[in-house]
């Protein structure tokens, strides 16, 4: 068997709907059992005292990217098939600024504000209908945002690509980059815990 | 000296980082274009014949309108431009794996005999494209059998009216049936019928293919 799955036939559109599905709830419970099913927990985040939020998704991401990395080079992974979104520059750079002031403002991000809400909590079902609410706006006012939508299309692209070194030198310095990451995330942790009391947990 | 005791996130760490730092010299993680194939299953699968699409089916699914295979003329250019099988595209064996195709979609390849298509099946299977197909006898057996039939000598009654269905297909694709004595086939201009049918690429602007949504 080789992976992507779907790519090589091995389910159909249907059955892909259900993998999703179950993959989903997967991503969910993980969320939640992360903490961060509570606003509290998130927007500790950004007041330096916490930051799970940091570590988690740093570690996911590395963990796919040795995963996709070495099950590929022992040919289980045809990483030619796995979807990489075109990079439109600007408008991304736009799309993650509103996405991070949702965030610091709601406490939430659309995955947790899900988790939130399927565990009772009242800010994550307002969280959604905010997100529901601007999928419509959104929607309705594409003809006026077309144009900056797809402006600066720079095509798929990946940093080995753009940059021109190996692939595989990219996924050693993204791991120092991370394990940094991990410790420096402790050590701002301990500093901020001692000079903010009772913000946060 | 001194026992080092690691937690557990360390050693989490530790692993990350060896792996990393493996991964700086082991090379392209994309395949490209060597392939291992598994020679026994093909050779079932020759053996069986289940990689053939018949020159009836594929009139019959062109008829239908049916959109869930690409029909690829492997022959080249200048052959294409001459006659195509409607709805063909034109991906010369070469040009192959620059063209974009799908591993999950069906893909139905023909070349004037057979030939071709074969050889051109055979590459896309090693590089697991498992959904192709090999139009059988290609594009000579689509001519004999679709655009110019002829009945049997001596047909029985049940042959003659398989042969009625057989002359409105021949219609369908601009053809002309031959009236079956052995003087008209030979005298008899067979003339190409001409191109008014749709070709993959011409079709493609008006009617857009489904795109896959992918992504988050």
């Amino acid at each position: 068997m080789n992976a992507p799955f779907f790519k090589f036939g091995y389910f159909g559109e249907e059955t892909s709907l259900i993998v999703a599905f179950i993959i989903g709830i997967g991503f969910g419970f993980f969320l939640e059992r992360a903490g961060f099913g509570s606003g509290r927990k998130l927007a500790a985040q950004f007041y330096l005292t916490d930051l799970t939020v940091f570590k988690v998704m740093f570690t996911a991401i590395v963990t796919a990217m040795v995963g996709l990395f070495w099950l590929s080079v022992f040919g289980i992974v045809d990483l030619s098939l796995v979807y990489v979104s075109q990079t439109y520059l600007v408008p991304q750079i736009v799309g993650g600024l509103i996405l991070g002031v949702g965030f610091v403002v709601g406490g939430y991000c659309p995955g947790t504000s899900c988790v939130a809400a399927s565990t009772g909590k009242y800010d994550g079902m307002m969280y959604l209908v905010g997100i529901i609410t601007g999928i419509v706006v959104f929607g309705e006012a594409f003809p006026l945002l077309k144009d900056f939508y797809s402006a600066t299309p720079m095509g798929k692209i990946t940093i080995p690509e753009l940059v021109g070194v190996s692939y595989g030198l990219v996924v050693f310095l993204a791991i120092l980059m991370a394990l940094g990451g991990f410790v420096g995330a402790e050590w701002v942790e301990k500093k901020f815990a001692t000079k903010v009391k009772g913000v946060g947990q | 000296m001194k026992k080092i005791q690691l937690s557990l996130n360390q050693k989490l760490a530790l692993i990350l980082g060896i792996l990393g730092f493996l991964a700086a010299f082991a090379g392209s993680p994309y395949t490209g274009n060597t392939a291992t194939m598994n020679v026994k299953e093909l050779a079932l699968l020759v053996e069986k014949q289940t990689d053939h699409v018949s020159v009836e089916e594929l009139a019959d699914w062109i008829i239908k309108g049916r959109a869930d295979h690409r029909l690829i003329d492997v022959r080249s250019v200048k052959e294409y431009e001459e006659y195509y099988i409607p709805t063909a595209e034109n991906i010369p064996v070469a040009s192959l794996f620059d063209a974009g195709l799908q591993r999950n979609e069906k893909l139905i390849l023909y070349s004037e005999g057979g030939i071709h298509a074969a050889q051109a099946w055979f590459l896309l299977k090693a590089q697991r494209y498992n959904n192709s197909y090999i139009l059988k006898d290609g594009l000579a057996e689509w001519k004999d059998r679709i655009l110019f039939p002829s009945p049997a000598e001596n047909a029985s009654p049940e042959e003659r009216s398989a042969f009625e269905k057989r002359k409105t297909v021949s219609a369908f694709f601009g053809g002309t049936p031959q009236t079956g004595t052995a003087d008209t086939k030979t005298t008899a201009q067979i003339a190409m019928p001409k191109l008014d049918m749709p070709s993959a690429s011409a079709a493609s602007g008006s009617a857009p293919k489904k795109k896959k949504k992918e992504g988050c």
